[in-house]
């Protein structure tokens, strides 16, 4: 089926509903909850999942997110369904991540795959001299569902890795968010090192760990499974959501101070329908801008540990108290309260 | 059929049947009166609590499962009912001045009902009383059924936040140590993945049974989240408390857990840590209790383990 366009939107429906939904539909019955109110409102039939042929958007995807967490009504609902997520039983993706011969390998597919196995969140890989980092990103406007999700997606990979590698990973977990009442729940499920009020979404492990060869994957199965997956985005048309393909876009051409304009010319559509879309998805051009702006600094100052006035310079700003305000804009923080803060 | 039609149909038919009865001898022996004679005070009052005692007999039949006190006390609500319901049909027939069987059927059932019905309150209370004893060592002097755990039939994370405070003021009031066990199943997450999630809710309610037995009638076992418990124990020393998170631990390794599809048996080993109160706030415990934890963790026995 294929769909018009290189992206993916809030309402494209591609998503088998027989693959993440179904695990949230497991998650409700194990709970004996009844599948028509989960169901409810999502446009979507138990009969369909069980046929194996219904697709839904990543919107109707929410809905059922949304239908789970009132009727669970538990703190650890995203918890246990982050464990059932990867590496899933969603076809030949599923069978490359689970065939990767190293961290490395997983972490490249399942950026690579995101749309497949992961289409409501973007995994980021960002590697530095001594680490590898995993930022999490919006891809299609989750809104009140982002918390589940990072919290489901961050256990998901977390709980994925250690099943491959046979060991536990040190990951060190940093959250945008503040601190959540069931903090327990972070606890038993990622482990003692989490941080809240970071500004980012990211998981990060010191890089020895990329390399480190996994027992039991099989080369060849992995390439024939990858080459399958390939060709099964090529068939939808698209790999990545708008908001992420925005972003990706964005962090390339930061230092050009892209605008509405130019950015809606280089997506082939006008002002007026790019920032239409970007309203679909519950955003607009410059939360997205400032988002990148935010991100690219942090990597700046906390990677590359660069000054402000370097920053200021990177990102094209001319006068340091305009770079200051706008900082404080995206952030709530002056810069340098915020670089004592992270550390 | 829904499961209160299906489970007190009979009782349901009879109270039905026997209402119906009265207002036939009434329509049969009186004559109906006109709207005017109508006293809507009367009807309001009388018609009223009619309905709501019968809404009492849909709540309580909904609520219990069926048994001696359930019997008792609808016994008892059916009379009333029986009662109210002849006297409000009372206010819209007139009976024939020689007629008084129709003060009986007023008047006699109401003093029978509410025998039975203190009857069943009584019995109720004792009943209470065996439950109460039975969720010994999963709540200690308060209940609050919001926080209860979904999946095992104790208290979850919120609920235990809420009992260490309170034992934490009783201790220091008390001049009583107070200590925390915690445990947490090894590889709980690949018992997961290879045996699937149904089977680990199962591990984890056996778990809790286990668990139970091996506490003290005083301490009180929580589920924080996932396979991580947590057993308070007041009027603990840092020693004991230490003698019985190693006891606790000893009975996990020894549990001989079958699996629910081929029972095989699934060899489960626990880490343990316990800590003892200081002069601090209830959330601080518990983050030295994880620490504690994963600490326990970390050592060399318990990865080989």
């Amino acid at each position: 089926m294929a769909v018009k366009g290189s992206w993916y939107e809030r309402d494209s429906r591609f998503i088998a509903a027989h693959h993440q939904p179904a695990l949230l539909l497991d998650l409700a019955l194990a709970r004996e909850l009844d599948s028509h109110r989960l169901l409810r409102g999502s446009g979507l039939f138990h009969e369909d999942i069980l046929s194996g042929q219904a697709r839904i958007s990543p919107q109707q995807f929410l809905q059922l997110i949304d239908n789970a967490r009132r009727l669970l009504d538990a703190d650890d609902s995203s918890f246990l369904f982050g464990q059932r997520l990867l590496p899933g039983h969603y076809g030949a993706a599923s069978q490359a991540l689970q065939q990767a011969g190293n961290l490395h390998q997983a972490l490249t597919l399942l950026v690579h795959l995101r749309a497949l196995l992961s289409p409501l969140l973007a995994p980021r890989l960002v590697l530095d001299e001594q680490h590898v980092h995993v930022v999490w990103l919006d891809a299609c406007g989750c809104g009140e569902q982002r918390r589940f999700m990072l919290e489901a997606s961050m256990t998901a990979l977390a709980s994925c890795s250690r099943w491959l590698a046979g060991e536990r990973l040190p990951w060190q977990f940093e959250f945008a968010h503040e601190q959540p009442r069931y903090i327990e729940q972070y606890w038993v499920h990622l482990g003692e090192d989490v941080a809240f009020a970071r500004q980012v979404d990211m998981m990060s492990l010191p890089r020895e760990y990329l390399a480190r060869p996994w027992a039991g994957a099989s080369l060849t199965a992995r390439q024939v499974a990858e080459h399958q997956s390939l060709a099964q985005l090529e068939a939808l048309g698209f790999s990545a959501g708008l908001l992420d393909r925005l972003y990706a876009h964005l962090r390339t051409h930061i230092r050009e101070a892209p605008n509405l304009d130019s950015v809606a010319q280089a997506f082939a559509m006008s002002p007026a329908t790019l920032k239409r879309k970007l309203g679909k998805h519950g955003s607009h051009f410059q939360e997205q801008l400032d988002l990148v702006r935010k991100h690219v600094a942090l990597y700046l100052y906390r990677v590359k540990g660069y000054s402000n006035d370097e920053v200021a310079a990177y990102l094209q700003f001319h006068d340091s108290t305009n770079f200051r305000r706008s900082f404080k804009r995206w952030t709530g923080f002056s810069p340098s309260a915020l670089r004592q803060l992270l550390g | 059929m829904p499961p209160l039609l299906k489970f007190h149909a009979w009782k349901l038919a009879g109270l039905l049947l026997l209402a119906n009865l009265g207002l036939l001898a009434h329509l049969i022996a009186g004559n109906i009166k006109p709207t005017s004679e109508w006293d809507w005070t009367d009807i309001f009052g009388e018609g009223g609590s009619t309905l709501l005692v019968l809404l009492w007999i849909g709540l309580l039949l909904k609520s219990r499962p069926a048994g001696r006190v359930t019997s008792l006390l609808f016994c008892g609500l059916a009379c009333l009912f029986f009662s109210l319901w002849m006297d409000s049909i009372d206010e819209f027939v007139q009976l024939p001045a020689g007629v008084n069987w129709d003060k009986w059927l007023e008047s006699g059932p109401m003093p029978v009902g509410f025998i039975l019905v203190t009857l069943g309150i009584y019995h109720w209370h004792r009943e209470q009383l065996a439950i109460s004893a039975q969720m010994e060592k999963r709540e200690r002097l308060f209940r609050e059924h919001r926080l209860f755990d979904k999946l095992t039939p104790l208290g979850a994370a919120d609920y235990l936040r809420l009992q260490v405070q309170q034992a934490l003021q009783q201790s220091r009031a008390e001049g009583q140590p107070l200590s925390l066990v915690i445990l947490d199943l090894n590889d709980f997450d690949r018992l997961n993945r290879e045996h699937g999630h149904a089977e680990g809710d199962s591990v984890l309610q056996s778990l809790t049974q286990l668990l139970l037995l091996n506490l003290r009638r005083q301490d009180l076992l929580c589920r924080l989240a996932g396979d991580r418990f947590v057993a308070l124990l007041p009027s603990t020393g840092a020693q004991q408390a230490q003698q019985i998170a190693s006891e606790l631990q000893d009975a996990v390794r020894h549990l001989a857990y079958r699996s629910q599809r081929n029972g095989e048996r699934l060899h489960l080993v626990a880490a343990v840590a316990s800590v003892l109160a200081q002069d601090e706030d209830g959330d601080s415990l518990l983050k030295r209790l994880n620490l504690a934890l994963a600490r326990a963790k970390q050592t060399p026995a318990a990865k080989r383990a």
